[in-house]
């Protein structure tokens, strides 16, 4: 029989509106899980337990004066710690924020609630987001439940260890250059970035204002369908979303196979430099893409070459002039030591933010710096227009890409974090749909000799989330490898 | 180079982590000067990456009460937050 803490969102609610479960029984058992399992995997920044336990109590008690609920009635989720909640503790996996409140709620989990989810707790990062193996947060590393020693990937590897767990059927993660696609490979769940701009960044602490998008965590397809239902569409208060497409849900099942789907094999994505059981699992699954009547097409798309680089220099650009808010004046960590104000404000930040965070807005700072800004920054600005209208080019000869999500499966802690650029090319197959702002998602397809979880990532035209979310749902109707379990 | 950067960016780098520091961005940058060998004169003027700005009406909205905005601050008065001196007397 399956566990409460196993089933998946659509099915809790389901039980929950029809009164076969209450919101409060998924809610213990999942916080259960929680205080049993987490010790050991460093998931979890802050449980909500009080809070969350009072928001089921009165979804149960809507329930029974009569009152519809939501799609996700009763649904724990958690959330990235760079989401912000009012009233609860947002740190981004930094001093920095240590302690601080926030005064308002991200549009995102807002949505949530009134979908009638339960936010259970803020989940684990890299520091500001930024890095590929949660080793950068502040509070201390996150394990893969997988293998204790082995990352989960990042920057949201505490919300990938949160679904792979069971500590809740669905988490929220932030994806910059790939943090919620690589992690969720990494973890053996799945993982959506939607097109930049169809879910709000309202309350999503900034890293790299053009590239962030607010994605999701899930075991199944339906699961993150239900949840992009609930969270997209315009909101006054982020300029940059796009208004509400048609609901993905009703038509997830359309498809019972593959029959007439052209999926385009990018070269460059799919080359030398995989780890040989990474390129053997996509080679299987195309196999089995095939099977299900794909077409499989060769494309190119040359500028991925250069696409670390692009991404990189891009990234930390905007990440120098989005973390120069923190200067320990309106919020965050404060060094009061000294009697003026700019050297208050140069200690403050080199004392809040760790290492990775210093090198980026360095090296931003570097690229958007005189007399180099043309060669780097402004390089970069036109190596992503190249490569968006080569997506645009591949896109007239398939409807989806298909590739690894990473290029090589969960590493040891420790292996990585002191060789910067190794980590950097950890993200050389999520940067560049994240870099042309398209939709795209993770999925298990295999694992490892000694168990470690493969993905492998699809990427669809702006706004087709639709299409993703139907051939993912088709992929896992016939394979089980979402199915697998670390041991518990 | 560092010391320059950290100043432009704020930020109190120790001499001994300086060196460190340097060698690291040096590699960076090394290895993102292929960057500047792509040939960029095909590249569209304006990509098609990014949605049009949906802009808000420009009109003034409720602030947030005063005792928010100073909850997550160490040092306010009245209506101020407070900062050590910025020029000398």
């Amino acid at each position: 029989m399956t566990a409460l803490w196993q089933m998946p969102a659509a099915a809790i609610a389901a039980a929950v509106r029809a009164g076969h479960l209450t919101a409060r029984e998924v809610v213990t058992a999942c916080l259960d899980r929680v205080h049993r399992v987490d010790r050991g995997l460093n998931a979890m920044l802050g449980n909500r337990s009080d809070a969350a336990l009072a928001a089921a109590r009165a979804l149960d008690e809507e329930r029974q004066r009569g009152q519809a609920l939501g799609s996700l009635a009763g649904v724990p989720i958690a959330w990235k710690d760079n989401l912000v909640l009012e009233g609860e503790l947002a740190t981004a996996g930094s001093r920095m924020l240590e302690g601080f409140r926030s005064p308002y709620s991200a549009t995102v989990l807002s949505r949530l609630q009134r979908a009638g989810a339960i936010l259970i707790g803020r989940t684990n990062m890299d520091e500001f987001g930024m890095g590929s193996s949660t080793e950068t947060s502040a509070y201390g590393p996150t394990r893969n439940p997988f293998g204790p020693d082995l990352v989960p990937g990042g920057s949201s590897g505490g919300s990938a260890v949160a679904v792979a767990a069971d500590f809740c059927p669905l988490a929220l993660g932030s994806d910059t250059g790939g943090s919620v696609r690589q992690p969720a490979a990494m973890c053996g769940v799945s993982g959506l970035k939607p097109t930049y701009g169809r879910v709000s960044r309202y309350g999503l602490i900034a890293y790299a204002s053009s590239l962030d998008c607010v994605g999701a965590l899930a075991r199944t397809a339906e699961d993150l369908a239900l949840w992009l239902d609930a969270t997209a569409g315009a909101d006054p208060a982020d300029p940059t979303t796009v208004p509400a497409q048609a609901p993905v849900t009703p038509h997830l099942a359309n498809r019972r196979d593959l029959a007439g789907l052209r999926i385009g094999l990018p070269a460059e994505l799919n080359g030398p430099g995989l780890d040989p059981e990474v390129a053997s699992a996509i080679e299987r699954a195309v196999s089995q893409l095939r099977e299900l009547g794909a077409q499989i097409v060769e494309c190119t798309l040359p500028a991925v070459a250069h696409a670390v680089p692009t991404y990189y220099l891009l990234a930390t650009a905007e990440a120098s002039s989005n973390l120069a808010r923190y200067d320990g004046v309106r919020y965050g960590l404060r060094r009061d030591a000294v009697s003026r104000c700019e050297p208050m404000m140069m200690q403050s930040r080199s004392a809040g933010f760790g290492d990775e965070v210093q090198l980026r807005i360095l090296l931003g700072t570097f690229a958007l710096s005189f007399g180099y800004h043309d060669q780097y920054y402004g390089q970069a600005t036109r190596a992503r227009a190249l490569l968006c209208s080569e997506f645009a080019r591949a896109f007239a000869s398939c409807e989806l890409l298909l590739s690894p999500t990473s290029p090589v499966p969960a590493f040891p802690l420790g292996s990585r974090i002191d060789d910067p650029l190794a980590m950097y090319l950890c993200d050389v197959l999520t940067v560049p749909a994240s870099l042309a702002g398209l939709p795209a998602l993770s999925q298990p397809c295999g694992f490892t000799a000694d168990g470690r979880p493969i993905g492998m990532q699809w990427v669809a035209p702006a706004l087709r989330e639709d299409l993703l979310l139907q051939v993912a749902h088709v992929f896992q109707a016939h394979t089980d490898h979402h199915l697998r379990r670390p041991v518990p | 180079m560092v010391q320059n950067l950290a100043d432009l960016a704020r930020l109190h780098l120790p001499v001994e982590r300086q060196a460190a520091l340097l060698l690291r961005l040096q590699r960076i940058v090394l290895a993102f000067d292929t960057l500047r060998q792509l040939p960029t004169e095909q590249a569209p003027a304006n990509p098609p990456a990014l949605p049009p700005l949906g802009l808000r009406p420009d009109v003034a909205e409720q602030a947030l009460p005063l005792a928010q905005v100073f909850a997550n601050t160490r040092h306010h008065a009245a209506a101020a937050f407070v900062v050590p001196r910025v020029v000398d007397a």
